[in-house]
Parts: C-alpha cells; structure tokens; sequence
C-alpha cells in the first residue's frame, strides 16, 4: 500500500514534499549508531519507530516534519530514551 | 499603521459536539465567518454513541424489568420478552429524533462552513483538513475524548468492545467482563443484565463508582449483585485478557491471589482521554495526554485559541460542554471576559436507581479540610418507598457550619429530576433549613430531600 503523505517543511518556509519512509528510517538508524547502538539493533528500532509513525500518517494526508520528529520521538524514547534525547534535539536529523 | 492580517474565518470550531455547537452557532448568529470540522459524524459523541442511544436503550430494558417484576403488585408478566433487533431500532430512532445527530445540514442552513476530516494544525493560524488550508483568527478546539485502552497484556490481540461498539452487537453477549467500574461501566452492566448477560465488574478502587462518595458505590454494588446477578470484583487489577476457545479468559489479582474468569466479550469502560492529536505542537499551544491546560476563561496560552468539553480533562458532561461553550464564544469576540461557573452542575448517572450528584462530595470537603455537617435521609422513611415497594436509595446532603448547602446526593428513581432542587439550592447558597420549609408534596420522591435538608436545620 502506498502512502501519500505531504511533509510542510520548516513552517512552509521550504518547499512541502512527500514523506519518505528510507528517509526516516536513515535519520534514525544515524541517531542510534551516534549512541553506540549496534547497527543491526539501530536498524530494528528503526524498523519499529517507521512502522509506528506510519501507523500514525495513516490518518494525517498532511503533516509538518515537526509532527514527524514529535510522533519518532515518542515511539524511539520506548526503545532507547538517549537516542530519543539526541534524535529530539537534533533539529537538522531529519 | 499595524499590518492587518486576513483569514478565511473569524472563527474555526474542531469539534461538532457540545462543546463546539454552541459557539459555532453563537457566533454565526453574531454574523461572523465561521467554519466547523467534524472527524466523525456531526453532532459528536453524545448524540450519536453514548447519551442518547444508551438512555433510549436503559429506559426500554428498566420498563422490561419493572414489568418483569411485577407479579408483587398482581401483574402477570411470565410471557415478558423482548426482540432485541427492535431494542436496536428503537435506539436508532431515538438518536435520529434528536436531531443533532449527523445534523451537518443544520450548520450550513446557519451560514456556518462544515469540513470532515481530522484537522491538524500546521501554524497557529492555519490548519489542514484533507489537505486543505483553512486559517482563521481564532480557533475553538472541541474535539472531546475517547476511551482510553490500559496497558493489559494481550488485550491488543482480542476483539474487545468499549461502551460505543458495544452497543452495535447483534445481541447481549451471555457473559461480560467490564474494565472499570465507573459511571458508564455501572450503566452498561445493569443494561446488559437486565437483558441477561451474566456480567462481572473488574475495578480497582475498593468500591463501584469510586469518583463518589462510598456510601452510594457501595449501595450500587449490592443492588447489581442481588437484583441483577452481577459480580463486582472491586479492590483488583486485571492482569491479563488471552483468548480461550471462542471465550475469552480475564486474569484478575485480587489481595495477592490470582483468578481467572471466562467471559464471551470483554468492554473496557475504563476512563476517557481527550484527543489532542492535531498538531497543537506546530500552534504552540500547551498540551498533556491528560488534556489542554486553560485559563478561567477558557483561552490556552495561546490567546486566539480556545478549549472547550472534554478536551479539556476534566470530568466533562454534554452539559458542561454546552456551558463552556457558550463562555467560549462569548471570552472569543466580547472584551468582557466571562469564567465557567461549575459550582451547581450535576452529574447524572440513570441506572435504576438513579444517581444525581451536584456540589462537593463528602471527600471533596475532606481534602479541602472543610468543616462540614451532613445527613442522610433513607428512602425507606418516606411514604412513596411504601407505595413503590422500593426501598434502596438516600438523599444525603452536606452543608457548611453555618447551614448552607455545599452538595448533595441523590440515590433514588428518578434521581436526574430530584436533584435540581438542591442544585438551586447551591448555586444560590441557600441553607437546609430554608429547603426544609419548602413544602414537598407528599408521595413525591423529592420528600426524602426535605426530610434530608431537616436534620440540618
């Protein structure tokens, strides 16, 4: 199934564009492997934090990469609180 | 001269439900631009799921009941049965004879915008509904709360029922677990029993309906179990939900021991959560899972955005909806700002009997180290228990030292009428004793309360 959703970056101020799974999953995976989660670990998480923040675009068409970082957030501090610090505060992770 | 910014609405309402009807309307009349989004069905939850169709439903299944148990007063009622897709229809039309349900219609014909879609916002003036920017210079959030589903093991893997989906099953279960023993899990275990379902009550408090004070809780757990065969487990935790055969098996700890029940259907009715999940974070506007904070007049800290009902979190009624609503529009347009007052609103639960509660309970002038006195009047002493043949309920009120009531109990039938004496009485601080001189007609209910009111004076 194919998911379309629009992504209004930074406040409208940069061009809107369709939310990209890899690209979440690459942003989380980097912000894991930056705590020193093993790379099969971070690859998992981020398996688990996209399908979560998936589950969650299924009922918003349109969205702000802020939204995006909010709702990873949430779900990655389950799975590794200090990567969800890092991932929370790193505005330019996304 | 200051830039003047334009928008597409005076006024944006999220929320079709009491807490957003009001001011929508209010403001339409008042001629201004007005939109109203709607993610469900227009009217909200009360209307369409919860109030209405559950009171059509109780009213049918207490005359069932009454009937049934008529044969004390020379009724013959042995071929009493019911046809329960007919119960079914009648709720249908009582939800339709409403007229606030699905009404969308009576929005537009007022001039106001109607949009369904979950709105999120995306800055503090602009929000998206189906990808469509709507902004607006002010905004009335009402989007109300939903039932919260506890952390049980293994509750994600069964097909569980909450207090709207239940209402929708082709016929009463034979057996029930209810998760929580509040206001709306009491009313659903009486209706089912009434129809048959063996139900059980798992709640954690040491008594039902533990938001109140424990003498009514604890009249209501005797009721349910010798009237209607229902098994409260109160003082419990459930431990775990896992599906047995074509049953379900409730693990429940109770004082160290471990039990398990088997039931066909399991309902969680345990509390409500408002839903705050649209993007308030993008509008900066404070928010926890357990509502959105707001001043006294309903402003968040973000000045052109309001709340109203349920999202609120606080213990919200269609009717407390409906006020904040209106003090809503009213903080939104006028420059006098106006503070809800909840001093005398009541809270209704309609079980058989009745529970109507209004001001303070007992353990609310506990915590505030109020000196109080109060009394309790047996329905049992009043002439109509004896012509009704009933005899479980009370009128309990308190008052401060110096008289005037503060709040006020009523366990009876037709409790929701009764207590609007003693909700006058404490929005207009009157005394017990002036209750007490009122006359009450006798072979009225409401004689309890006059009999309650004199024990203070």
């Amino acid at each position: 199934m194919t998911l379309s959703v629009d992504v209004i970056k930074r406040g409208g101020q940069r061009q809107s564009e369709q939310f990209m799974r890899d690209k979440l999953h690459t942003s989380i995976v980097a912000t894991c492997l930056s705590v020193r989660v093993p790379t099969g670990q971070a690859e998992s998480i981020a398996h688990s934090v996209c399908e979560a923040v998936i589950a969650w675009l299924q009922q918003h068409p349109e969205v702000t990469s802020q939204d995006i970082r909010i709702v990873a957030t949430k779900h990655l501090r389950i799975q590794h609180p200090e990567a969800a610090y890092l991932y929370e505060q790193n505005r330019i992770t996304i | 001269m200051a830039k003047k910014f334009t928008f597409d609405y005076d006024l944006i309402v999220i929320g079709s439900g009491p807490g957003g009807s009001v001011a929508a309307t209010m403001a339409a009349k008042d001629g201004k631009r007005v939109a109203i989004i709607e993610s469900s069905v227009f009217g909200g939850e009360s209307p369409n799921y919860s109030d209405i169709p559950t009171k059509a439903l109780l009213h049918a299944a207490n005359l069932f009941d009454e009937a049934r148990h008529g044969d004390r007063f020379g009724l013959r009622s042995s071929t009493l049965g019911y046809n329960y897709p007919s119960l079914r229809a009648w709720k249908e039309l009582a939800v339709t004879r409403t007229g606030t349900g699905g009404n969308r219609k009576y929005y537009e014909n007022q001039g106001i915008d109607t949009f369904i879609g979950l709105a999120h916002f995306l800055s503090p003036n602009e929000i998206s509904v189906n990808r469509r920017h709507l902004s607006a210079s002010n905004f009335l959030i009402a989007t109300g709360a939903t039932w919260t589903i506890p952390e049980i093991p293994g509750l994600d893997k069964i097909k569980y029922l909450t207090p709207r989906t239940i209402l929708e099953t082709l016929r009463p279960p034979k057996s029930l677990m209810i998760i929580g023993g509040g206001d709306t899990g009491i009313e659903i275990a009486q209706l089912m029993a009434i129809f048959g379902t063996k139900v059980y009550i798992a709640e954690q408090a040491s008594h039902l309906l533990p938001h109140h004070d424990s003498e009514i809780g604890e009249l209501m757990q005797r009721v349910l179990s010798e009237q209607k065969g229902v098994t409260a487990v109160t003082h419990s935790r459930v431990l775990s939900v896992e599906k047995d055969g074509l049953q379900k098996r409730v693990t429940i700890s109770r004082g160290g021991t471990e039990k398990s029940i088997k039931v066909d259907e399991v309902l969680v009715a345990a509390g409500r959560s408002p839903m705050v999940d649209l993007g308030l974070e993008n509008a900066g506007v404070k928010f926890t899972a357990n509502g959105i904070a707001v001043n006294d007049h309903l402003q968040t800290n973000v000045k052109h955005i309001y709340a109203a009902g349920g999202v609120l979190g606080r213990n919200s009624h269609t009717h407390s909806a409906l006020m904040e609503s209106q003090v809503a529009a009213s903080n939104i347009f006028d420059k006098t700002k106006v503070t809800p007052n909840y001093k005398a609103m009541t809270e209704i639960i309609f079980t058989n009997p009745g529970i109507a509660t209004v001001g303070l309970s007992e353990y609310d002038c506990l915590k505030h180290d109020l000196p109080i006195n109060k009394a309790i009047a047996p329905l049992n002493i009043i002439a109509r228990s004896n012509t009704s043949d009933f005899r479980d309920g009370f009128v309990k009120i308190i008052t401060d030292k110096n008289g005037i009531i503060l709040g006020a109990s009523v366990v009876a039938p037709h409790a929701a009428e009764i207590i609007h004496e003693l909700s006058l009485a404490i929005k207009h601080d009157m005394t017990a004793y002036q209750v007490a001189e009122t006359p009450h007609a006798f072979l009225s209910w409401s004689e309890a309360v006059r009999v309650a009111a004199a024990k203070l004076s």
